[in-house]
């Protein structure tokens, strides 16, 4: 135990009164106290308090290890009877490059696919060191060379557009350096409109960008992080994919992830673990929890030379998204227009429509050559302005069908394009062409029935997707998981 | 092996501490809002499959027993139902607001057993790998921590502490490196009573265990049923240690598990002092096994002949100098090898374990094969081998394990946890859990419990369940058995409601909620739909003489059969509206001068005859079953007259 005298106290998170009083008495966060309130003795280490809490409780972490909140009023006496410090680490592991390995990149973000305890909000922070990824999930070292960077440390919900920027700079990078695939550590709230982005901003792409995450912390027994970046892995270094794909949880089980195509993938769950899906479309494959892969499209894009691959990513963010809905003011729209926003994406009712009231600020659009993109409410299926008057009369207002386009999609290719043109007629020419799967010429009758998740023998429909299904067995040679 | 009879448990310095988990009777679970039942053995509506491994602690450092249950590398099966788990059960869904019924009833009971209640609930994560949450924690929270509760006249023991928290899954099974277990139990709210060590006699912890069993239920609203109540067992001597015993189901086993203990661990520490004297140290176990399978290649021994067909290995280890010792017994019919075995297939999954202190004969090794593996393995006859026979990365994690528990014997007893096993003994369960593996809940926010709620739960406290025995056996000379045993069934509040209402004998009641309860269970009849309005109810008829004690059991019947009905529909179905029992008598006493001749004559043969005379007269009155009892008791009473 550090002396008292050398160890400053700092009451980390408390408050007002409380707070006076504890630096007062020289007490502060790891110091050991002894609470005495009438009858009542409370023992234990004080811990820091979170903020947007009631300011007169004292957090205690008693030696059982629980830990309690204790009201302190006047009558109360604190008394320090020792000091006992965190020391949140994990145990280092010592990595070493093994020549037979791919070498995979593991771009960071922010995310919980490693993360800790934040004392200051009660939640999870993000924690992201080869040591600990390793420690965490020490079966990555048998899989591949992995190396680690952080890129940011940010929350999903804090992602702006110029990160998709930086993060496809950062990959060019990685692959310029020799790696055979990059994974994205990301934030699951808005991971499909990264996985979006660099789909538009990556040209002849000739390895996989792998992006991941954990839909719960790696601080719990439970995470779904470890399976999912075990296979991103996999993916990354073996399979035989040069696109942008997310890799989730297939089912509620660890038994398989699903591959999804970045441009058609979307969060469908705030908090299940096979909250990502493919819409309109079936996935382009999935990975086992012994790593075998088995892909059940045909269209996949194969590795090529990484030489030949370039990054386009010039954009214009100015753009906004709008939701169609009953008694939505046209105000909004012309709001948009006026603030000097470059584009816009509406989300339509049923096959695309917006209410007859929003067509002067459609027409405002069209004379400002402002493009205004519809993709459909109901998420699945495509636009069709061609059925209902109202639909006519919108096409005939200039807006762009943006066909069975993910609203994220959408969101994405249209900041993409603008970077690149204003001219209203390349912008219409560009949104409504396929670049990289978000737009398809046909949609299975699977693409909409299956694939959420809960259907009964989920699992066998899934590998009668495909009459022909590419099969990939590597799970024998890469790891093994058990006898 | 020392013999127990003989033990002074003052001087063995005998330290024993319970913990009682008792679920409590909410309408809903404790984070969300299924129905607080259980599915029994019904077919599960949907199962899932999960893996866990080990995180750090909140100060960060691993838990040491999560570490070695991960070492087990087990998948996990759920069976989920769709009426009582969801997806917060299965870990998709965040938890909802706790319970406020059950922190309710959780601040009733810290009240009675007089803890220091906590100011504000701090939400924790008791985290498990070994698969028995799904989240790989138990959500938990502290209550209150110091009480205490009267034992006897003479003892106080400790309260140390009173969680509230979530119940885990119900295990169900296990095949190959699979475990599975229910979802139906997970998510019950229970409260955990930790007592103090201050136990110093066997019979003294099963008296604990029925007290606060007792208090428990003495509130009311606790769960009743078989496995709502169970408690763990903390024992140690002096040289000893904590020796964590799980599943005790009945209070009649916690005096021989904790005397079977004791045992356990003298004998330990006998083995640790005959180590010593043959100058065993940790580096004594530094040998290397041996692959030995070539030559078991002909063996007769059948079980090692198959998994060696199978490509399994048999590794051999010479352990220098511990002849005899592993042959020695410290539990009824358990030797040190049975300990080590045990436990080392418990983390492995391995089966063959065989020392030089077994009976070799039985496994049908010959002379010559026993000569090759000593030889192989360089023993003499101080020397003891170790063969496990398996696939080779569990044979190399199967040698650690035997080596550290060697190890761990020259200090003695190692801290576990243990199962009890139904003979009394106990075996290897896992590692003692630490303080390190619990870590704040960061999607729950802390719970301040008012002083309102406080002044309105002490207002309504209930008495001491053995003050209100103590005053009911003075009072209503309601034997003290009878009494206990209520109070056990969560029965002694509504005891007491039925006094208010009825000022007959006691006697009917007692029997009625002990035997006619117990009789209608045989039977068969779900007396879990019996509320306790419906006795009270039952009761006030009685009081009034709108029914006859007669028809008590069958009115119960009706109501385990129909929940839904009221007690007005069960005495309409049975015709016990329109006549008291009492206007029957008088009907029934009438006529019985009549009959006196043919009783005489036939005794209870003559039932038949004034059954039907009787029924002329009040058939569609009342249920003719009724009939039959008072007519019965009526003759009965005639022929007591008579012998008279």
């Amino acid at each position: 135990m550090p002396n008292k005298k050398n160890s400053v106290r700092e009451p980390t998170g408390y408050r007002s009164k409380l707070r006076e009083r504890l630096i007062r008495e020289k007490i502060g966060v790891w110091s050991v106290v002894k609470v005495v309130r009438g009858n009542s003795i409370y023992e234990g280490v004080v811990l820091p308090r979170s903020e947007h809490t009631a300011e007169d409780y004292l957090v205690v972490k008693v030696d059982t290890g629980y830990n309690i909140g204790v009201k302190i009023t006047d009558e109360c006496k604190i008394t320090e009877i020792g000091y006992q410090k965190g020391d949140y680490h994990l145990p280092e592991i010592d990595v070493k490059t093994k020549k037979e390995l791919p070498n995979v990149s593991l771009l960071g973000t922010g995310g919980t696919v490693a993360s800790r305890l934040d004392y200051r909000t009660g939640s999870v922070l993000p924690a992201f060191t080869p040591e600990e990824l390793f420690s965490a999930v020490p079966e990555l070292m048998n899989i591949c060379n992995l190396t680690p960077k952080k890129i940011y440390s940010i929350l999903s919900e804090n992602f702006k557009p110029e990160y998709w920027v930086k993060t496809a700079e950062a990959i060019l990078q990685e692959f310029h350096n020799g790696a055979s695939g990059v994974i994205i550590g990301h934030g699951t709230d808005t991971m499909a409109f990264t996985a979006s982005a660099l789909s538009f901003f990556f040209k002849d792409l000739a390895a996989p960008i792998v992006i991941v995450g954990s839909q719960r912390s790696s601080d719990r027994p439970s995470s779904d992080g470890p399976m999912n970046i075990i296979n991103a892995s996999t993916i990354a270094g073996y399979a035989d994919l040069a696109e942008v794909v997310v890799c989730m949880h297939g089912n509620t089980s660890d038994t398989y992830n699903l591959i999804h195509r970045g441009t058609r993938v979307r969060k469908m769950h705030s908090s299940r673990r096979d909250a990502f899906k493919t819409l309109s479309d079936i996935p382009l494959g999935m990975i086992d929890s012994k790593q075998n892969i088995m892909f059940f499209k045909t269209d996949i894009k194969q590795r090529g030379n990484t030489e030949d691959t370039y990054l386009d990513a010039k954009i214009d963010p100015k753009v906004a998204i709008l939701y169609s809905y009953p008694g939505c003011n046209p105000d909004i729209l012309n709001s948009i227009i006026d603030l000097g926003y470059h584009g816009v994406v509406i989300l339509g009712t049923g096959l695309g429509h917006v209410p007859s009231d929003f067509f002067p600020g459609l027409e405002r659009a069209q004379e400002q050559e402002i493009p205004v993109v519809i993709v459909v409410e109901p998420l699945f299926g495509y636009t069709n302005l061609r059925v209902y008057e109202t639909g006519r009369d919108m096409l005939a207002l200039g807006v762009i069908e943006g066909d069975n386009m993910l609203p994220s999609a959408a969101y994405a290719k249209l900041i993409w394009t603008l970077g690149h043109t204003r001219n209203i007629t390349e912008v219409k020419e560009i949104m409504t062409t396929n670049i990289a799967g978000e737009i398809t010429d046909r949609e299975l009758n699977s693409g909409y029935l299956i694939m959420q998740g809960i259907e009964e023998n989920i699992s066998e429909i899934t590998t009668t997707l495909d009459p022909n299904p590419k099969e990939h067995y590597w799970g024998e040679q890469v790891h093994k998981t058990e006898e | 092996m020392p013999n127990a009879s003989e033990y002074d448990y003052k001087k063995l310095g005998l330290k024993c501490g319970i913990e009682i988990h008792q679920q409590l009777d909410t309408q809903t679970k404790l984070f969300c809002a299924c129905n607080n039942t259980l599915r029994g053995q019904n077919p599960p509506d949907y199962t899932l499959i999960r893996t866990f491994r080990p995180v750090l602690g909140e100060e960060g450092s691993f838990d040491p027993a999560m570490l070695v249950e991960f070492k087990k590398n087990n998948l996990v099966l759920y069976e989920g139902f769709t009426d009582c788990t969801c997806t917060y059960d299965i870990d998709e869904t965040p938890p909802f607001p706790c319970n406020t019924e059950a922190i309710d009833i959780a601040l009733e009971i810290g009240l009675l057993l007089n803890v220091s209640l906590v100011d504000e609930l701090h939400v924790c994560r008791k985290n498990y790998v070994d698969g028995s949450v799904p989240a790989g924690f138990q959500r938990t929270a502290i209550v209150g921590i110091n009480g205490d509760i009267p034992i006897s006249e003479h003892k106080n023991i400790g309260i140390e502490l009173l969680c509230l928290e979530e119940d885990s899954c119900r295990r169900s099974g296990e095949k190959e490196n699979m475990i599975q277990f229910r979802l139906d139990r997970l998510g019950i709210p229970l409260v955990e009573v930790t007592t103090a060590p201050d136990i110093n006699e066997p019979e003294e912890a099963r008296l604990a265990a029925l007290r606060i069993g007792i208090l428990l239920r003495s509130t009311g609203k606790v769960k009743k049923i078989l496995g709502a109540i169970r408690q763990d067992l903390n024992v140690s001597i002096k040289g000893g240690a904590r020796i964590e015993i799980k599943g005790v189901q009945k209070l009649d086993w916690i005096p021989i598990l904790i005397r079977n203990e004791v045992t356990r661990q003298l004998a330990l520490l006998d083995i640790r002092n005959e180590m010593l004297k043959r100058k065993l140290t940790p580096t004594s176990f530094t040998d290397n096994p041996l692959d030995i399978t070539e030559i078991f290649q002909e063996t007769k021994c059948k079980f090692v002949r198959n998994g060696v067909k199978k490509g399994k290995l048999v590794w051999g280890w010479r352990v220098p100098n511990m002849h005899a010792l592993w042959g020695e017994e410290i539990q009824e019919g358990r030797r040190f090898g049975t300990e080590i075995a045990s436990k080392m297939g418990s983390i492995t999954g391995l089966k063959g374990l065989i020392h030089s202190d077994e009976v070799l004969s039985k496994y049908q090794f010959s002379e010559s094969e026993i000569l090759d593996i000593k030889k192989s393995l360089k023993c003499d006859e101080k020397d003891l081998f170790v063969l496990i026979l398996g696939k080779p990365d569990r044979l190399f994690q199967a040698f650690e394990i035997v080596r550290d528990r060697l190890i761990k014997a020259l200090e003695g007893v190692p801290e576990e946890t243990r199962k009890a096993l139904e003979d009394g003994n106990t075996e290897f369960l896992r590692e003692l859990h630490g303080a390190k593996r619990l870590y704040p809940d960061t999607d729950s926010r802390e719970i301040p419990i008012s002083s309102e709620k406080l002044k309105q739960i002490q207002a309504n406290l209930p008495r001491y369940p053995w003050e209100v025995m103590k005053e009911f056996e003075k009072r209503y000379k309601i034997p003290h058995e009878s009494l206990e045993q209520l109070t056990l069934d969560g029965n002694l509040q509504l005891l007491e409601e039925i006094l208010k209402v009825y000022s007959g004998k006691p006697t009917i009641i007692v029997s009625t909620l002990l035997e006619t309860i117990k009789t209608l269970r045989r039977d068969g009849k779900e007396v879990e739909n019996l509320k306790d309005s419906h006795f009270v109810r039952i009761f006030e008829l009685l009081e009034k003489k709108l029914i006859a004690k007669e028809a008590i059991e069958e009115i119960l019947a009706y109501l385990c059969d129909q929940p839904q009905s009221t007690i007005k529909d069960a005495m309409q179905t049975m015709d016990i509206t329109s006549m008291s029992i009492e206007e029957l008598r008088k009907i029934v006493q009438s006529l019985m001068p009549s009959f006196v001749s043919l009783i005489r004559e036939r005794q209870m043969g003559a039932m038949g005859p004034i059954m039907g005379e009787v029924m002329k007269e009040v058939r569609g009155k009342i249920d003719g079953k009724i009939v039959s009892q008072v007519v019965k008791s009526e003759m009965t009473n005639l022929l007591k007259k008579e012998e008279e």
